[in-house]
């Protein structure tokens, strides 16, 4: 029954373990190796392209399957929610005049729309704790390493390995990821942390008496510079004040819809230039 | 080797099951499952390890694995050895294992897959000093109780593909 040795271990398994050890180190400390395996991911094109067929083929049945009256209704619905949006964009570009102006007296820099490109999502990481999609985006068309990506609801999270023709996006849920926030109604400055799979987004380090409760939006601040100002990242769903602790514990849910959309945006941030400004209040903001 | 079946073998329907893995692992499923969702690609490459021992080589295994950890834009090498730690494991045990019943064998391939999840944790401390792995226990559980399922659908395949041995 015994027909291998020790030998037999070395032989058969060995070149592989040394292999997969080089592999991984190179991958780790050698940025050329990182960008041709993020190159050598094409390989993967026709596979997630098969697996996305099932819900694309799904999609098309729907919009065939789809009686004239359900389209009729859909229409009006968005018909009317289109034309909330209209009247809401007028208030909206009013404000953005008069802000403009403001800034002006103020001398401060305008602030400057993003571009955008839109992406399609591929894949969610099979493994649940990586908490990671994947985009059909990548380098080829221009994306960056920590580029923001947002959806109609808001902040989803950043790129983290972009590859030739499709992207890994890290979202704000994951254990390592901090985005600088404010609470939208008071302009309370705090910084939201995943708190992994299925757990909330928390919000640590806020004095007792600060002013934020439950329901309060936290929007991006802009500090830091990776994230540009005035995207929703979380609404707060819990505040507990502890009086033997310094700082409250605070639970917040993400504003965008994770995984429920198959598209997402990429934002290219506008100049250097607008965001050194904020370079240096961050830097003060550092300070104290 | 002597062959004496008469019908062709088609060797394409092993790497077609293999690719099939590949598919399903990447498909995207809702939140609420994903986590219980087991890695297809390891239950197809064990399969193929049991049943055909000799012709089964560590080294697509690891060609295998490679393509998983590129497909998932994951640290390539992680998956590459894991899957190879697996087949090479597999190859060993097969004679025995094989004379298991289905449930014994589930048995064995939770402990596999179990093992898979460690290699994962090793690599993880290695590269980024953390624990994320640990949420992939119960996809373990299930790939076990999954099992019979993957061996009744495999073996069919292998039938249908005129190999024995």
């Amino acid at each position: 029954m015994v027909k291998r040795g020790g030998g037999g271990l070395v032989r058969g398994l060995g070149p592989y373990l040394l292999l997969s050890a080089a592999l991984i180190a190179a991958y780790l400390h050698l940025t050329p190796v990182r960008t041709v395996m993020h190159s050598a991911a094409v390989i993967g094109i026709p596979i997630h392209f098969l697996a996305s067929l099932p819900s694309t083929v799904l999609n098309a049945m729907q919009g065939h399957l789809t009686t004239a009256d359900q389209l009729r209704k859909e229409f009006e619905a968005i018909r009317q929610r289109n034309l909330i949006l209209q009247t809401r964009l007028h208030r909206f570009e009013f404000l953005e005049n008069e802000n403009a102006r403001l800034r002006t007296l103020l001398s401060a820099t305008p602030s400057e729309a993003e571009q955008v490109t839109l992406a399609a999502l591929l894949a969610v990481n099979p493994d649940p704790s990586a908490l990671t999609v994947l985009i059909d985006k990548g380098s080829a068309d221009g994306v960056f390493q920590g580029q923001p990506v947002v959806d109609s609801g808001g902040l989803i999270g950043q790129v983290t390995k972009p590859g030739l023709f499709r992207s890994k996006v890290s979202l704000i849920t994951q254990e390592d990821q901090a985005v600088p926030a404010q609470v939208a109604r008071s302009g309370l400055r705090a910084v939201t942390y995943g708190g992994g799979p299925n757990r909330p987004l928390r919000v640590l380090y806020l004095d007792r008496n600060a002013d934020i409760r439950a329901g309060d939006l936290l929007v991006t601040s802009g500090l830091g510079g990776r994230y540009p100002p005035g995207y929703p990242v979380a609404r707060i769903t819990g505040v507990e004040r502890n009086l033997a602790e310094a700082f409250m514990t605070i639970a917040a849910e993400p504003a965008s819809h994770l995984g429920r959309d198959r598209e997402v945006l990429l934002l290219w941030l506008p100049d250097e230039d607008t965001s050194s400004h904020e370079k240096e209040i961050e830097i003060q903001a550092d300070d104290d | 080797m002597i062959s004496v079946s008469t019908t062709q073998r088609r060797t394409w329907i092993p790497f077609a099951t293999v690719f099939l893995a590949m598919v399903l692992l990447v498909i995207p499923a809702p939140e609420l499952i994903r986590g219980f969702l087991p890695d297809w690609v390891s239950l197809v490459l064990i399969y193929w390890a049991l049943a055909l021992p000799t012709r089964m080589k560590v080294s697509l295994a690891w060609v295998a694995g490679l393509a998983v950890d590129l497909l998932t834009l994951g640290i390539p090498g992680a998956h590459a050895l894991s899957k190879a730690v697996l087949v090479y494991l597999v190859k060993i045990l097969a004679l025995r294992v094989r004379a298991y019943p289905l449930w014994q064998q589930s048995v064995v391939v939770m402990l596999l897959l179990g093992l898979e999840v460690l290699v994962f944790a090793i690599v993880d401390i290695v590269t980024e000093g953390g624990l994320g792995v640990l949420h992939r226990w119960t996809a373990v559980i299930v790939g076990g109780l999954a099992w019979p399922l993957i061996y009744l659908v495999l073996r069919r395949s292998r039938h249908l593909a005129n190999l024995s041995r």
